[in-house]
C-alpha cells in the first residue's frame, strides 16, 4: 500500500494544500512559461522558418510532464465533473467515493462545508474514505481550524501548511499504512 | 445483484447506446445522457495523465517488448449508491456498466456484452460506424443476457 499524494481543496475551488510522497525527480516544481509545442521540422515549406527563433528560446520539452499546480487543477476538474455526474445519476444524496485506473486509485471525501480531501494511492488500497475523514477530524480541525493565528479562509493555502499539521499528517499517513 | 444500466460511448465521445435494465438510477433526458457521455470521455482522458509516478517516461529504446502498457483511464468508479465499470476497447469505444456497489464479476459481464456488441452490432451490415446503435437483435440479446442476472 503506497500513498502517492494528498490534496485539500477549499470551497472556492482553490488547492489550499498539497503533499507529494512519491519521488518525482524530473518534474518542475513551479509552472514556468508553458512549453512551446514541438514544431515539426519535416515540413518543406518556408513558413516554419519564422517560428524557429521562438523554438530556440523555449527548447521543446516533453509535453507529458505537468507541473504540480497543473496536476492539482486537473485533479480538481476531474473530481468536480465526476461528483456532478454521480449526483445526477444517483440523486443529490449520493457521493463519489473513489475511482481506480490501471495505475493508481483516487479517494475522495467532501465535508459538509465543501472542503474536499483527495488522496492518490496505488491500486491495491482499500477504501480510504474513513482515513480521509480522520484526517479532517483529527488533523485539519485540530491544527488548522483551531489555530488562532490561521485565517478563516485560506487564500493561497495560507495557514494550512503549519508545522504541526504537516508533522501530524506525515505521522498519520505512515502510521496508517 | 442488480445491473442498472449500460452506456456505450464511441471514440469521439458521443453517446451511441443507452439502456436501463432496473430501477435505481435517476432517469435523465437524452440530452443529459449526451452531456454525461461527453463529460465522461473528457474525464477519462484526463485521468490517464494524472498518474503520480510517471514511470512510463518515453525512452528511445527500440525494444518493443520492454514498452510498458499505455496508461489507462478510469476503470472502476465507486459511489455510495452504485458502481461504474468502464471497459475501454482497443479502438476507443467505451462500455460503461452501472451496477450495485457489491456486484461481483462485473468485468465478465462487460466482456460478454462486448461480445454481443461484436456479434449483433458490428456484424450488422446496415450499421454505420460511430453512429447510434439501433439494432433490434442486439437489444433482444442484451435483455436476454442481463435479465437473469438481475433476477438472481
Amino acid at each position: 500500500m503506497v500513498v502517492y499524494s494528498f490534496y485539500i481543496f477549499d470551497r472556492h475551488t482553490e488547492c489550499i494544500y498539497s503533499r507529494l510522497w512519491a519521488r518525482q525527480p524530473d518534474r518542475p516544481i513551479s509552472s514556468g512559461p508553458p512549453p512551446s509545442r514541438p514544431i515539426s521540422t519535416s515540413s518543406t515549406s518556408s513558413a516554419p522558418i519564422t517560428l524557429a527563433p521562438t523554438n530556440e528560446l523555449h527548447p521543446p520539452r516533453r509535453s507529458t510532464r505537468l507541473s504540480a499546480q497543473d496536476d492539482a487543477k486537473l485533479i480538481f476538474g476531474t473530481i468536480f465533473s465526476l461528483r456532478n455526474m454521480v449526483r445526477k445519476l444517483g440523486g443529490p444524496e449520493d457521493s463519489f467515493i473513489s475511482y481506480r485506473t490501471g495505475q493508481y486509485k483516487l479517494h475522495y471525501y467532501e465535508t459538509p462545508s465543501s472542503i474536499k480531501f483527495v488522496m492518490l494511492t496505488d491500486t491495491q488500497t482499500l477504501n480510504m474514505r474513513n482515513v480521509l475523514h480522520q484526517i479532517y477530524v483529527n488533523l485539519y480541525v485540530e491544527f488548522v481550524v483551531k489555530n488562532p493565528l490561521s485565517p478563516v479562509e485560506h487564500p493561497g493555502g495560507e495557514g494550512v501548511a503549519n508545522e504541526l499539521f504537516e508533522l501530524a499528517l506525515d505521522q498519520f499517513v505512515k502510521g496508517v499504512l | 445483484m442488480v445491473v442498472f444500466a449500460l452506456i456505450i460511448i464511441n471514440k469521439a465521445g458521443g453517446l451511441i447506446y443507452q439502456r436501463d435494465f432496473a430501477e435505481g438510477l435517476n432517469k435523465l433526458s437524452i440530452n443529459d445522457y449526451l452531456v454525461l457521455a461527453g463529460t465522461f470521455h473528457g474525464v477519462h482522458a484526463i485521468t490517464t495523465r494524472l498518474h503520480p509516478l510517471h514511470n512510463h517516461s518515453p525512452s528511445s529504446q527500440s525494444a518493443i517488448e520492454t514498452r510498458p502498457d499505455p496508461p489507462s483511464g478510469i476503470e472502476v468508479l465507486e459511489t455510495e449508491n452504485f458502481r461504474l465499470q468502464c471497459f475501454s476497447t482497443l479502438t476507443g469505444t467505451k462500455f460503461l456498466l452501472f451496477t450495485e456497489p457489491q456486484q461481483p464479476n462485473v468485468d465478465k459481464i462487460v466482456g460478454r456484452i462486448y461480445e454481443l456488441y461484436g456479434d449483433y452490432v458490428m456484424k450488422n451490415p446496415f450499421y454505420q460506424l460511430e453512429m447510434p446503435v439501433r439494432c433490434e437483435s442486439f437489444d433482444r440479446k442484451l435483455v436476454q443476457y442481463v435479465r437473469p442476472l438481475n433476477s438472481r
